[in-house]
């Protein structure tokens, strides 16, 4: 009798532990899509933008996510189908404060901005708190314009033309 | 007398509460900026929506729709243009990103987004808003934007074979006669 008696108790703790967590997602599976800007000529500022969608281990929906990207959090928006879990998140910046390079996105769920938030106002170290998740983007920077403006190629080519041709004739006339 | 009564009722009638005005609820600002220098036919065009919450508590299921670009004069290259967030906190923004491509050059109005959100918890009724229009914008078509920004490189080369006539048959008619008459002379040099 005392031994059911422990192991429904046990029993009822882990149930308990389970439902506790059933408003977090477990095991996270995330499927992304990335842009980033390419031309500076056409855009005003460098834009990201990832369209992602976040699979649950135990098949949660609706929930709501919030990214940490250098330094700032946002909350990411929902697209698609109301339960479908699928969000993008808009980045942008001047083109000049995001080069190319890799860059990591931090997507923590409402527990993880909560502790997030909580950091941020006592002034503490953000990086010490796991997400849920980290987004990789590689940017490869805008392209500006050519290296060489091809008018100043062809310039350049006919005073090297010109230039040969002169020193020619004046050998010829010493 | 009259017009003692009339100060005091108008005076009164300033400190009324009037409807949204209240501290306590939502209220969101959305404005929607196109952030492109050129509006090229065929080339990315950027449409960024800035939502800010200027009241005093959360804004509730927000959605944000724009429906001001029919799907033939415009493709949706990334993002999308109908989006929700649970929940924004007072004093604080959001941004979105949609980016789209021209189909058709000319003149094209950009107009407002639409916003729904729930003003307070308990709240029952969508609270509507539109977000700020650009305004009228000009894409250019592809051939213009080319026509100024474009490195031209194969009409660099074109002009390079059509003055080749010009300038190579005096360099050949030099390069014969030196070879023909150069030779003795380094001889003797020797």
């Amino acid at each position: 009798m005392a031994a059911t008696g422990k192991v429904l108790v046990v029993f009822a703790l882990c149930m308990f532990s389970i439902v506790a967590n059933g408003d977090m997602c477990l095991g996270p599976q995330v499927t992304s899509q990335t842009y980033t800007t390419p031309e500076a000529i056409v855009s005003t500022e460098t834009v990201f933008i990832v369209e992602f969608s976040v699979a649950c281990k135990n098949g949660l929906k609706n929930i709501n996510l919030y990214a940490e990207f250098g330094g700032k959090t946002v909350p990411a928006s929902k697209i698609g189908e109301p339960n479908g879990n699928k969000f993008q998140l808009s980045l942008s910046d001047e083109h000049k404060k995001l080069p190319s390079g890799n860059y990591q996105v931090r997507v923590f769920d409402e527990e993880g901005y909560a502790w997030l938030r909580k950091a941020q106002r006592s002034g503490e170290n953000l990086d010490n708190i796991k997400p849920l998740f980290t987004l990789d983007l590689s940017h490869s920077g805008v392209w500006s314009g050519p290296v060489l403006q091809s008018e100043f190629v062809a310039a350049m080519t006919a005073i090297f033309v010109w230039w040969s041709a002169y020193t020619a004739k004046s050998r010829l006339q010493q | 007398m009259k017009l003692w009564i009339a100060a005091l009722l108008l005076a009164f009638a300033c400190y009324l509460p009037c409807g949204a005005e209240d501290e306590t609820e939502a209220r969101l600002l959305v404005s929607k900026n196109i952030l492109n220098q050129y509006l090229v036919e065929g080339k990315d065009l950027t449409v960024e929506y800035r939502i800010f919450n200027v009241g005093g508590s959360s804004a509730l299921d927000v959605q944000l729709k724009d429906d001001s670009f029919p799907e033939r004069d415009f493709e949706v290259v990334q993002g999308n243009l109908r989006v929700s967030w649970g929940r924004l906190a007072p004093s604080s923004n959001v941004t979105h990103a949609v980016i789209l491509r021209p189909l058709k050059s000319g003149y094209f109005n950009f107009t407002s987004a639409e916003v729904s959100y729930l003003p307070t918890e308990g709240s029952t009724e969508r609270q509507l808003g539109y977000s700020s229009s650009p305004g009228e914008g000009g894409i250019v078509p592809l051939k213009e934007f080319d026509r100024r920004f474009s490195p031209h490189v194969l009409d660099w080369l074109v002009f390079a074979i059509m003055t080749l006539p010009s300038l190579g048959i005096p360099f050949l008619l030099w390069f014969g006669s030196k070879t023909k008459y150069d030779t003795p002379k380094s001889k003797k040099g020797n």
